[in-house]
């Protein structure tokens, strides 16, 4: 009986502690999505500012160019917008934004940054979406920054606690 | 259809449900008019239509689309009239000339919002107004297809000209269109000896100079295998949509789109070897400048002018010396007397004339009479 209260013991801080791995492991790859995001963002301005592609066009090879969650976010809006079925530009990047949100893992505060930045792209001239790029940016370059700043504290936090919470655990089912 | 429903998608919602539900000949369509505040003309096969809404009237779904139309246009259009749809025949009623909308017709008719016309002009630059900043100035867009969307509004300066248009509240959606074989009877007077002459189409605006030069570049490039290049300032004659010529101008020939006709002129002779440089609408120094450095360089030159006759072409300024060294070997001077494109005389780069439309009927008229009379 005491070898299986004993493994019991052991599965539960074993469980625990990978929830709190995962955790830390999600706090990671938030901030390489978030990385990903900018580097497209840079992508994007390239097309614009020097090719002059229309948005539909510049999310295409933006999204083909890139891999994960936002990059399917952007080849979707760009089908869509392609198929000119009198959508607002704003609506299709909002609509499709809530749809990845999760997959992209977005805090609510990235996501509400994120569906800003689609309501001004594409308005005005060339200086203008330099400028809505730029801001937008300065913002995730806050975010990434502030993730990196946390990242190693997040991690030994997230990992102790699941460790700490599942020897809890034990021995109170003990 | 694949025409019909690639315009469509330009258009904001309500036009776009009302054009949908017309009984329209999308073959013949050759202008759509948006004018804030306005009815919204449609001009097919060479008659003004106007569009109207008739939803609320008739209350059943797919009832709003109606075409008001002039007499004589009945027959131009194809498949069946819905039941929602309806045709009336407005001019005729009216006792009107055929093709005139008086203004009582606006009653009924759709008039344009300026919602309708940013909604349009949203969908016309897929939502990216920024990369059509230098069509803007010059005052047109160049959608997929090769149509051309002119635009109308509010001027804005700047030190270079125009900056931009602002309040644009007048659109008109002009549809590609190619004549092909209309030069047919002119190109055996731009060869010689295997070879391409240069050549300059002189005709006032509208009297199909472009639509003929068109179909020139493609009979040079397929029929007689020549390498062309044009310089298409305006995207008039390959209509490039992403940089793809939307109208046939021949498997051999390279476009140089948007560009400056004095600049690409230099760019095609460098770089892309043409043994044909065809240019839209010559004019100012720069122009006759470079055309002169292509013929140096052993390239044929056909161009096109504005004028009503190689006399009054000499007498310009600048173009007058063209002519006067006799840089070109053909002159052919068009007119819209008996419809758009009557060649109305070719000469040679001496000013003889080797063809002409009243000597050629004069000619006609002359052997019907002898014939008759034997």
């Amino acid at each position: 009986m005491i070898w299986l209260r004993i493994t019991g013991c052991v599965l539960v801080t074993a469980s625990c502690g990978a929830l709190g791995i995962l955790k830390a492991r999600q706090w990671q790859s938030h901030r390489k999505m978030l990385e990903t995001l900018r580097r497209m963002v840079y992508l994007l301005r390239g097309e614009i500012l020097y090719a002059m592609s229309p948005l539909h066009e510049a999310l295409e090879r933006v999204g083909r160019k890139s891999d994960g969650p936002a990059a399917v976010w952007f080849c979707r809006m760009a089908e869509r917008l392609g198929r000119q079925e009198g959508e607002t530009f704003s609506r299709v990047w909002k609509e499709e934004l809530d749809r990845q949100a999760k997959a992209m893992l977005l805090s609510a505060r990235e996501h509400t940054e994120l569906a800003e930045f689609g309501e001004h792209l594409g308005y005005l001239d060339v200086g203008m979406q330099e400028r809505t790029i730029a801001l937008y940016l300065e913002q995730l370059d806050l975010s990434i920054g502030f993730m990196r700043e946390h990242e190693q504290e997040r991690t030994r936090m997230c990992t102790c606690l699941g460790i700490m919470g599942g020897l809890f655990l034990a021995v109170i089912l003990c | 259809m694949e025409k019909k429903d690639e315009l469509l998608r330009i258009f904001a919602g309500p036009i776009r449900e009302m054009l949908g539900r017309a009984a329209l000949n999308w073959d013949n369509v050759q202008e759509i008019r948006l004018r804030v505040g306005r009815p919204v003309f449609v001009v097919c096969g060479g008659e003004e239509y106007v569009l109207t809404e008739e939803g609320a009237r008739r209350g059943n779904a797919g009832a709003a689309g109606q075409i008001a139309m002039s007499v004589g246009m009945a027959n131009q259009i194809t498949g069946n009239v819905r039941a929602a749809g309806r045709i009336a025949k407005r001019a005729g009623e009216a006792g009107r000339t055929p093709g005139q909308v008086e203004t009582s017709d606006r009653a009924g008719a759709y008039q344009a919002t300026p919602q309708d016309l940013r909604e349009t002009l949203e969908y016309v630059s897929s939502h990216s107004l920024y990369a059509f900043e230098e069509e803007i100035r010059q005052g047109f867009i160049t959608i997929q297809g090769g149509h051309r969307i002119g635009l109308a509004g509010k001027t804005v300066m700047d030190g270079r000209g125009v900056r931009t248009i602002k309040y644009i509240s007048f659109l008109n959606v002009r549809l590609a269109h190619q004549v092909r074989g209309c030069a047919d009877r002119i190109m055996p007077y731009l060869l010689e000896n295997g070879q391409a002459l240069h050549a300059l189409f002189i005709s006032p605006p509208r009297c199909g100079k472009t639509t003929l030069l068109r179909d020139v570049i493609r009979q040079m490039s397929d029929g007689r295998g020549f390498t062309v290049g044009v310089v298409d300032e305006r995207s008039e004659l390959a209509a490039c949509w992403q940089g793809i010529p939307q109208n046939d101008l021949g498997a051999r020939t390279d476009v140089l789109d948007c560009c400056p006709k004095a600049i690409g002129m230099m760019m095609l002779v460098r770089a892309m070897s043409p043994e044909v440089i065809a240019v839209d609408e010559i004019g100012g120094r720069e122009d006759i400048d470079a055309m002169r450095y292509a013929m140096n360089c052993g390239c044929r030159v056909l161009a096109t002018v504005h004028g009503d006759s190689l006399e009054d072409v000499a007498r310009k300024p600048v173009l007058g010396e063209m002519v006067s060294e006799g840089m070109f070997d053909r002159y052919i001077v068009l007119s819209s007397r008996e419809g758009v494109g009557t060649v109305e005389e070719i000469k040679d780069g001496d000013g003889k004339c080797l063809h002409s439309e009243n000597r050629a009927k004069s000619a006609n008229r002359k052997e019907g009479e002898e014939g008759g009379r034997l």
